[in-house]
This record gives structure tokens, sequence and C-alpha cells, in this order.
């Protein structure tokens, strides 16, 4: 692509070269708005709330009335690729299908509306790695920075590759996560007795009204009464993963998880990740006592049984606000980050005391650079790639080990969705016909640990050649161990 | 140091070091590194430091700028003296209670001394890390022996020279990037505008070594220290960089230290030489007379290796060998063992500085002198304490 705009310009800056030559960016800017069109409404929206939420948290809510008005206003553009705009939700009324999308089956306007959010998403993505090769190509500066040589690694890593695709299929789902669901966290989950649906009642034939709640009573998968993936209740529902036994969605409560899992991953490895980048830069800048300290209390925290303080901790502060996050998996999240940083510092330290040792970093503390500044510009750049793999890693783990304390019934209570809770709720019917309650998340976690792992490796392999393949894998995947 | 009156009229030297002992602890020894060193340093002029591989010379650069590591220590006799007016009006500003007298008094904690008869200076040896680094690149820069590594590979050189220009002269955007130009062109690197926006490694090895001392020279230093600088760099290379060293101490009145183990390098760039072995500095001299009448046993050991002193002989004249690892300080000649002129005392006795042939500014530690009385007597002068005050006394009047 765009091949004939390779003419590089060496000397000036990316604007200079944007002046000279602006078709690429602006053919990539039209693509990119247009891309964006379809979703305008729901970013819009986002945005709106960020600011409201920003507003809010401003002692006298100035301009409170002003964000809503926005709110209202933004509420208003459409989002095309929603549930309102492709509805799959609908009712038959003896001869054909009342509220779907162009009258088709739940089942078909459901999986139109999934399958077009897919290769939206997957669209953008693909663009957004046009973007960056046409700016490399066109536009920058250098022609040539380290990054160049491990993403060419990476590009022939098969295994990485598949981490990349589950990763970004799951982030995909995380973020369309409402628009993907076959009904509304809040309908089917949250207050099922407050929504009203109608559905087709076969025996009197004609169309009756029933609460959700009622509805879910009767779509029950606890082995004798069954609603199996792929299939219809008797409400006209669809169910592409089937019912919980408590008739609830199955996929609509693993599309809401996967968000709740990921912000508990995400809080947990930044959480370790930060505490382990500080402390690996401090003992690899002043060595001696410093680093004796951070080995000392590394060592006591590895020496504590984790799953003992995880539940202790996350009982304690139960009853604190914090606590109320996610129905407390957000502070489980936190210790589980703050016991689980010995790991991550561990594997970051090596690296951070060998690029403590090159003559650069002597280099500038003789021309009298300060040492954060030193181990911020010329440690850090050398440690970040290991961080990114270690916590690609360890986020597997975080997930598996959370979902691991609600399977026990210790870690995330209801009504928060998270997968751990749901293979928990099937574990007595694995063996009967409602085997896909426990066994479709199970394998989703599986997946998902898998993929961020493998990533991890891709990544590894792209920063450092030479490292072997083989180590650290394992130790990582299993992370909290619970 | 006897307690004497200050000399107005001689501008004391830019850096005196004054019995500089570095100690460095293991867990199964103790390694003395440096031991009891005595060295001036003049504005403008280049002092070169020569010895062979685990002499000590890089430690006591790196003693100089404070950049030991943990385990290094230095003596609690040490002292590091450094006369620069604007490094001393700004330590005085920003450390007013380590301001002292200097009178001999022991002032706990005060390293910046200010005597109203001019003699101000700040004793690096005393001053505190932070302190030290305020020092580091604006009062001593450093060039390193390895151009390859010093550099950080992640930025830009430009980069890199800007971020000197920001710490020490506070110049930033447009105008950091023409005076990082104006620097780059200043060390003959041709085509700066471009060059700046590449990364080390498009640089070859003279380059780079011309881009660190380009970042050196960004934070305006009034000594510059060079760590074997040409070391790694090709004998054509070595020419030019130490040219280009030469004209910028020329414009910019800079001293320089100059350490390396090449005795034709020394040849070339230094005014005055300390010759290196095992620590302690065992000769001195300007460097025209330390090549023309070499005292010390060792120093006549080096010239007898050098190809173009000795194009007569089959075969150069080699010290066998190798320097000691010196675990204790010193109560022998560090140098007896390889020695072709030792004798019995000099396994006993430590040999203290004499002037040569009456020249103050040629000294050797060598129990073979003073040459113009016996030798037992001239042991003694090394043994005998009231002998060696006299002699130092008689040193300093000098």
């Amino acid at each position: 692509m765009n091949q004939d705009t390779e003419t590089q310009s060496t000397t000036g800056n990316a604007l200079d070269a944007v002046r000279a030559n602006p078709r690429p960016v602006a053919v990539w800017g039209a693509v990119a708005a247009l891309l964006l069109l379809p979703e305008l409404g729901a970013v819009l929206a986002s945005v709106a709330e960020a600011v409201a939420i920003l507003v809010s948290l401003i002692p006298g809510d100035p301009g409170a009335a002003l964000v809503t008005d926005i709110q209202r206003a933004v509420g208003d553009i459409p989002t095309l690729l929603s549930r309102e705009t492709i509805p799959n939700r609908g009712y038959y009324d003896g001869s054909q299908w009342q509220g779907t999308f162009a009258g088709l089956e739940p089942r078909d306007a459901w999986l139109l509306r999934a399958v077009l959010i897919y290769t939206y998403a997957l669209l953008v993505f693909w663009w957004v790695v046009v973007g960056y090769r046409w700016f490399r190509s066109n536009y920058r500066v250098s022609d040539w920075t380290p990054f160049d040589d491990m993403l060419d690694r990476f590009r022939t890593h098969r295994w990485g590759h598949f981490g990349l695709l589950v990763v970004v299929l799951f982030l995909i789902l995380v973020v369309f996560a409402p628009s993907l669901s076959t009904t509304t966290v809040d309908q089917n989950i949250v207050d099922p007795y407050s929504h009203e649906i109608s559905y087709y009642d076969h025996e009197v034939e004609s169309v009756e009204q029933t609460t959700v709640g009622t509805a879910n009573r009767e779509s029950q998968s606890t082995g004798e009464e069954n609603i199996g993936p792929w299939t219809y209740d008797d409400y006209g529902r669809f169910h592409p993963f089937g019912t919980l036994p408590s008739g609830k969605d199955l996929f609509t409560f693993i599309a809401a998880g996967a968000r709740v899992s990921l912000v508990i991953g995400l809080v947990a490895i930044g959480l370790a990740g930060l505490i382990a980048v500080s402390l690996a830069l401090l003992s690899a800048y002043y060595q001696g006592l410093v680093d004796l300290a951070v080995v000392l209390s590394s060592d006591s925290i590895q020496g504590l049984p984790s799953l003992l303080i995880l539940l202790l901790l996350s009982v304690l502060l139960s009853d604190t606000w914090i606590g109320g996050i996610y129905s407390g998996g957000f502070v489980l999240a936190l210790i589980y980050g703050a016991i689980s940083w010995p790991f991550l510092w561990r594997a970051l330290r090596g690296p951070a005391l060998q690029t403590a040792g090159e003559e650069w970093v002597d280099a500038a503390r003789n021309f009298g650079q300060a040492p954060h500044t030193i181990m911020r510009k010329h440690i850090l750049p050398y440690i970040a790639g290991y961080l990114l793999v270690y916590g690609s890693m360890s986020l597997g783990g975080a997930i598996i080990s959370i979902a691991g304390l609600s399977f026990l019934g210790l870690g995330i209570d209801a009504p928060t969705p998270e997968w751990g809770r749901a293979v928990n709720a099937g574990q007595e019917y694995v063996a009967s016909e409602s085997w896909h309650i426990s066994l479709i998340p199970g394998v989703l976690i599986t997946l998902l640990v898998t993929g961020f792992n493998a990533l991890g490796d891709g990544i590894r392999d792209a920063i450092d050649p030479q490292s072997d393949t083989d180590s650290g894998t394992e130790s990582a995947a299993t992370g909290g161990g619970a | 140091m006897t307690t004497e009156p200050p000399v107005a009229e001689v501008e004391p030297p830019l850096l005196s070091v004054e019995n500089l002992s570095v100690t460095f602890h293991t867990d199964k020894e103790s390694i003395h590194a440096t031991s009891g060193l005595d060295f001036e340093i003049e504005r403008g002029e280049t002092v070169g430091v020569v010895g062979e591989s685990g002499s000590g010379k890089s430690v006591t650069a790196r003693a100089l700028m404070g950049l030991l590591e943990s385990t290094g220590e230095l003596g609690a006799e040490s002292s590091i003296k450094f006369r620069d007016e604007s490094t001393i009006d700004r330590l005085v500003d920003d450390y007013p209670n380590a301001v002292g007298r200097g009178d001999g008094s022991s002032e706990d904690g005060t390293f910046v001394i200010d005597r109203d008869d001019g003699n101000r200076y700040v004793d690096l040896a005393k001053a505190p890390d932070q302190a030290v680094n305020q020092i580091r690149g604006s009062g001593i820069a450093m060039v390193f022996q390895d151009p390859l590594t010093s550099l950080n590979p992640v930025y830009t050189v430009g980069n890199q020279i800007k971020e000197a220009l920001r710490i020490h002269r506070e110049i930033r955007g447009q105008e950091a990037t023409e005076v990082a130009i104006e620097l780059l062109e200043d060390v003959g690197i041709p085509d700066p505008a471009r060059r700046m926006r590449e990364y080390p490694h498009q640089f070859s090895g003279g380059m780079r070594q011309r881009a660190i001392i380009a970042m050196t020279l960004a934070c305006d230093p009034e000594l510059l220290i060079c760590d074997e600088p040409t070391t790694a760099l090709d004998v054509t290379i070595q020419a030019q960089i130490l040219e280009l060293l030469q004209e910028l101490q020329a414009e910019r009145d800079l001293a320089i230290l100059f350490i390396t183990h090449d005795m034709g390098v020394i040849a070339e760039v230094a005014d005055r030489v300390g010759v290196m072995y095992a620590g302690e500095i065992v000769e001195k001299a300007p460097v025209g007379s330390l090549f023309e009448s070499p005292a010390h046993p060792y120093t006549r050991g080096l010239m007898s290796s050098i190809p173009s002193r000795n194009l007569d002989s089959d075969r150069l004249e080699t010290l066998e060998g190798e320097v000691p690892t010196p675990h204790e300080s010193p109560h022998d000649c560090r140098f007896a063992p390889r020695c072709p002129e030792a004798f019995d005392a000099c396994h006993e006795t430590h040999p203290n500085a004499i002037p040569i042939e009456g020249n103050a500014d040629h000294t050797a530690s060598c129990l073979l002198y003073p040459e113009d009385i016996q030798t037992e007597k001239a042991v003694a002068r090394h043994t005998r304490p009231e002998e060696r005050d006299q002699t130092e006394t008689g040193d300093d009047t000098t």
C-alpha cells in the first residue's frame, strides 16, 4: 500500500513530512472517520459519561446541569451496531416474529448483530495497524527504531499470533459486552422481576405478558429440565450458551463477566506491576541495602499463605466502601496485586540490575542526571518489555485465581457476574444434560489464560530473541494457584 | 597536611587530590585499590595518569566523580579539593550549613571551605552525594572508555545531548536543538542537523566518541576526565580524537585528567604525568623530564616496552609478572617483587615521594632515591618519621 509515497524525508520533523505528502494521512483519516461513524453515539456517550463522573468528583457540582444536557443530546445520536438498531428480542404472534430486526427470528437477528460487531471491531483493529505501517513508511523521521525489529520478529511468531487473536477477541467481547449479549444484565440478571416481556403462549395460542423472573424460573437448566446451548426457551428467547441453573442467560452472564474479569486482572496486575517496577528500579539503582530490604520483604510476602491472606483481608474489608465495588471483586484484585508483586519483581530485578550496570547509566550519572530521571529514562525502557511479558502472563494467573476463589464460593458474590461463579453454579450438573453451565465458562477461562500466556511468549521472543522459550511459562500460568 | 601560609599570588590548582585512598570491602577481603594519592590539576593543563591494567587508574577517576560502587569506600583522610568559583558560589547558597572555615579545627559536616584569604574550595570527598551530583557534568565531566556503550541505544544522539543541555544550561526546545547542532559541529561531525536524529548504532566508533565529547561539552565542565577515551578506537581515529581534545582544551581553557595505559598517547597529550602502580603514584613528573630521565625502575620498565623508543633492540623488554592486588595498606614497596633493582630493604620499607635532582616537580617513590647519598641513608629517609617530615616540608617550600 502506498509504495509510491515511500520517499523518505530524513531532515525535518514528522509535521513537515505530513505537509510534503498529505495524501496517506488524509486517506487514513477519512477511512477512520467512516469507521467511527457507526459507533459515534456510543463513543460520545462514553466520553460524556466520563466527563460526568469527573464533574461529579468536583465539590459543589459546577456545571452538572450542563453535563446532563450534553449527555441527553449525545444520547440521541444513533449507534448503528446496538441492540436498539438491530434488536433480537421479540415475540412470535402466531404467524411471524414481531419486534426483531427485519422480522428475522431472534437467533438470526442476534447472530447478525454479533457478526457485524466482530467484523467491525476487527476492521478497526486492522485499520490501526495499517495506520502505523503508513506512518512508518511515510512520515516517521527515523528510518529505523529498535521497536521495528521486535515487530518483525513478532510477525513470524505463530504461537504469539494465536495469543493475540484470543486476547483481541476477548477484548472485543469486553468492549461490546452490552451490545453483544442477547439481553441486558439489568433485565435478565440483576432485576428480573421489574421487567416484563411478551411471549407467544402455544397452549392458548395468543401473546401473553409475564415478568422476566417468571420466565427465568421456567427456563432453568438443572439436569432434569434443560435449556442447552443454541436453543430457544418456552418464551421465545434465544440462548447461545444455554441458561444457568437459575434460568438466567449464560451468554449475557459471560459477556458481562468478561468485563469484571478484565477489570480485576488489570487492577491486580497494574498494582503488582507498579510496585514491582518501582522496587526493581530502586534496587537496581541503589543496590546494597535497598536491594537487600526488598529481597527480604519479597521473601516474607512469598512465604505467606496467599490464599489465607486473600480470604482474611477480603472479609475484613468487605464492609468498607471499597469492598462494595463489584461485590468484593475490586478489593480482591487490590489484595491480589499487593501480595503478588514479588513474582513480577523477581522477573524484573535481573534485567534492571543488568541495565544499571551499563555504561550509559554511569554516563548519565556522570553528567549530573537526577536518580529518578536515570531510573525512568535509562533503566525503565529496558525492563518495560519484561514487564509486558510477565504482566500479560500473570494477568491470566490473576484472572484464574479470582475465578478459582469464586468457584470455591469465596471470591466474588452474587449478583456480579463472574466466570468462576458460573463454573461453580454448574458444578452439580456436570454429569447431567446441563453440562454446558460449567464447561463453557471453564473452557473460556482456560482459553483466555492460554491466550495471555501465548501473547506473553510472543512478546518475549520479540523483545529478546535469545531468551529460552520454555522457561518461566509454567510458573506464570498458574499465578496465584488458587 | 601541615598548616602553611597561603600563597596569594599563585592561583591554586583547580583540583587538588590529597591522600586519596579507596578501599573495596567484600565479604572475603578488602582491596586497597588506591592508597595515599596526591596530585594537582591546574586550569588548562592536561595531567596524564598512566599505568597497567589493575593499577587503580579508573578507580581514581570514579572516586573523583563520586561514582564508586557501593562496596567502595573513601579513606577518612582523603580530600578532593575542587576550586571552581561558580560551583562554590552555588554550593554556598544551597548548603549554608556546610560552609566551614577550614582552619584545621574539625568541623563536622562541612565540605565547602570559604576563607577570607581567597582560599575557597569544595571537598568532594566529604560532600554528600546530592551535592556531588551538582558538580557532575557542570564541574567535572567524564568521557568513558567505550563509546559503544556509553550512549543509550534507545534515544537519538541529539536527544541525549539536549538532555545534558536541559540539565546544565536550562536550554530547551528549538534553542536546544540549535545549540546541540553547534556542539556536534564543534566536535567535527559532518551534517550535524541530520546526524542529530540518528541513533547511536548508526554512528561509527569515532563518531560516537565525538558525540560523547559533545555531550560532555554541553555540560560546560571545568575539568574533563578522560578514562581511556581512545582505547576502543583504531589508531587514525585515536589521533583525531586527541587532536580534537587539544583544540577544545585551548578554546575553553579546560583542565583534562587523561587516563591511559598507552605511553605514546601520554607523550602526545599530557603536560604532567603520574605513573601509577598498584594503587599508588610511583613517579610524578612533567612529561618532558619523565621521558628524558625516568627515575623509578617501574617507569624505566614501561619506557623500555615502547616500540618506537627501542628501535635497535630485537625484542622489547618486558616486565615479568603482573600488578598485585593490594589487600592491605602499603608497608613495603609494592613493585619490589618485579623490580630488577630491588634489594632487601625494599620488602620492608614503604618508600615516600622524593624529589629527583632537587626538582620538586619530579618525584619518585623509590628507596634508590635520593641518589646522591648512600643507600642506607637513603633508606633511612624513607623510614624515620622525623626525616620524612623534613623531606615533606622541604617539598612544600621549594
